[in-house]
């Protein structure tokens, strides 16, 4: 089935919360090397859409695969939820998610964070974890603070180690959650340009950003996203320089 | 120069020693209470939600003495329905004493269990959720996560409470004297009755208390450099 080759397949994903309707079916196919960026005003159900896709939220109905194997459901007391944790666990292993707020586990140094879920997760010896963890802080301009504590660094160089604690996965896909709106103006260029290296070396990226120049320079393919339905998608090239829906043209202004 | 404590230094270190040990205990049972019973009021699952706040409610809610004497005059009667229940249904004639020591261990647990799994509570709620969230989102799973990052984070928050519960239940341990057991209190009192001289006896156990509780502190010290790692500024 040529469908396989696919990394993350989400098909017509809905969710409420308290009866509010924030996912009105919603679908996205991410090939091997897309860089799909997810716009969209607060409220507009993007990063809800993200957290469906590794189950951090679960969905009411719709589909999830991941390189062809979909995530079970079942129905109990009404509520729909994964049939078996443990497929959710193993599928969670493979999409890293990067956070807004970064999430370092403050009580390990960077190091040990990076190699957390690789030692315990994957079953790397510490030896291994420890290489793979080092070869990505050197990438992300890191190395130097690999003994430091999260509280011991800025938010860039947090997140930075955010997203190399995500690489030493080894995902098939990286989700970021609005991965720069948390830092200083001036802190968010590095974490943007170790974004565009990973986007240029083919990963395949589902984005909810904020970030239009890294949209619209990144990205394979933007969603624009409105009270839970994609109002537009495209190649960034027609959806953010020739907007055809009128709240689009809004949301991105004169600028465009 | 030596104190004479007529005779009575042996049994007074016996009694220290039972001190400790039961102390030590409790502590231990008093913990895995707590733990499990802060995560019983965490859950989302109603009735052991509704189970864990009667517990704590009751139990907070009636004096030690109390407990401690349903325990001495109690026990035993249970422990018989009990053992009388099972001997019909299998066909034996057991018998199983009322073991004072294990009665104490027992109900001084269940009643710091309670204020433990407050304690626990509070702490466990004080964790960021978004460390908590990253872990369940690298694919760990929830015995992972609880082991490696919830409760690493937690005791940190707790460990000030779970040392003042600690300083309480130690000197709790007193009330055992009431269900037979010699404990120092215990052995002092009698000393004290047949010598008339309490300030012999009483000042040598508030000292034993107060070098068991020191001790404790240098422990409690080092446990807070242990889960403030990360947290106090110093290097890995």
């Amino acid at each position: 089935m040529a469908n396989t080759e696919i990394p993350l397949v989400v098909r017509d994903l809905h969710k409420q919360f308290n009866d509010t309707p924030v996912l009105e079916g919603l679908s996205l196919e991410a090939h091997e090397g897309d860089v799909i960026t997810l716009i969209g005003a607060s409220g507009s159900g993007k990063s809800t859409f993200l957290r469906c896709m590794n189950l951090l939220e679960v969905p009411d109905a719709g589909e999830v695969i991941v390189h062809g194997e979909p995530v079970a459901f079942q129905t109990r007391r009404g509520k729909r939820e994964p049939a078996d944790w443990r497929q959710v666990e193993r599928i969670r292993a493979r999409l890293s998610m990067v956070f807004q707020g970064f999430n370092l586990w403050a009580h390990m140094t960077l190091i040990g964070n990076v190699i957390e879920a690789p030692r315990h997760v994957l079953g790397l010896s510490k030896r291994e974890a420890h290489e793979r963890g080092m070869a990505l802080l050197e990438r992300v301009g890191l190395a130097d603070r690999a003994g430091y504590f999260p509280a011991q660094l800025s938010g860039g160089q947090q997140q930075r180690g955010a997203i190399a604690r995500a690489l030493a996965m080894e995902p098939e896909v990286l989700l970021f959650d609005e991965p720069t709106s948390a830092l200083d103006p001036e802190l968010v260029g590095d974490v943007l340009k170790v974004m565009r290296e990973l986007a240029d070396e083919g990963r395949t990226m589902v984005v909810v950003t904020h970030e239009m120049d890294f949209a619209r320079d990144v990205a394979s393919q933007v969603m624009y996203l409105h009270a839970g339905r994609v109002e537009e998608a495209g190649p960034p090239s027609e959806v953010l320089v020739n907007p055809e829906s009128a709240r689009l043209q809004q949301f991105l202004g004169p600028r465009f | 120069m030596m104190i004479n404590l007529h005779g009575y230094g042996p049994r007074l270190l016996d009694g220290a020693l039972l001190t400790a040990e039961l102390a030590v205990l409790s502590l231990l049972l008093a913990l895995v209470i707590g733990l499990l019973v802060a995560t019983a009021k965490l859950t989302r699952s109603g009735p052991l939600r509704a189970m864990g706040t009667l517990y704590t409610t009751v139990i907070r809610g009636v004096p030690d003495l109390v407990m401690m004497m349903l325990m001495v005059y109690g026990g035993q009667i249970l422990m018989n329905m009990a053992v009388d229940h099972v001997n019909a249904l299998i066909g034996t004639n057991a018998f199983i004493e009322f073991n004072p020591f294990a009665a104490g261990v027992v109900t001084l647990g269940i009643i710091y269990g309670a204020y433990m799994s407050e304690t626990f509570r509070g702490a466990f709620l004080a964790v960021d959720s978004g460390q908590i969230e990253a872990a369940r989102a690298y694919g760990m799973s929830g015995w992972l996560t609880f082991r490696r990052v919830r409760f690493p984070l937690m005791m940190r928050h707790a460990l000030p409470g779970l040392n003042n519960n600690w300083m309480v239940l130690l000197k709790s341990t007193a009330l055992v004297s009431i269900i037979g057991l010699s404990d120092m209190v215990h052995v002092a009192d009698q000393a004290t009755k047949a010598t008339h001289r309490p300030f012999l006896f009483m000042v040598p156990v508030g000292l034993g208390y107060l070098a068991m509780t020191a001790i404790s502190e240098l422990i409690v010290r080092y446990l807070k450099r242990t889960f403030d790692v990360g947290f106090d500024g110093r290097q890995a």
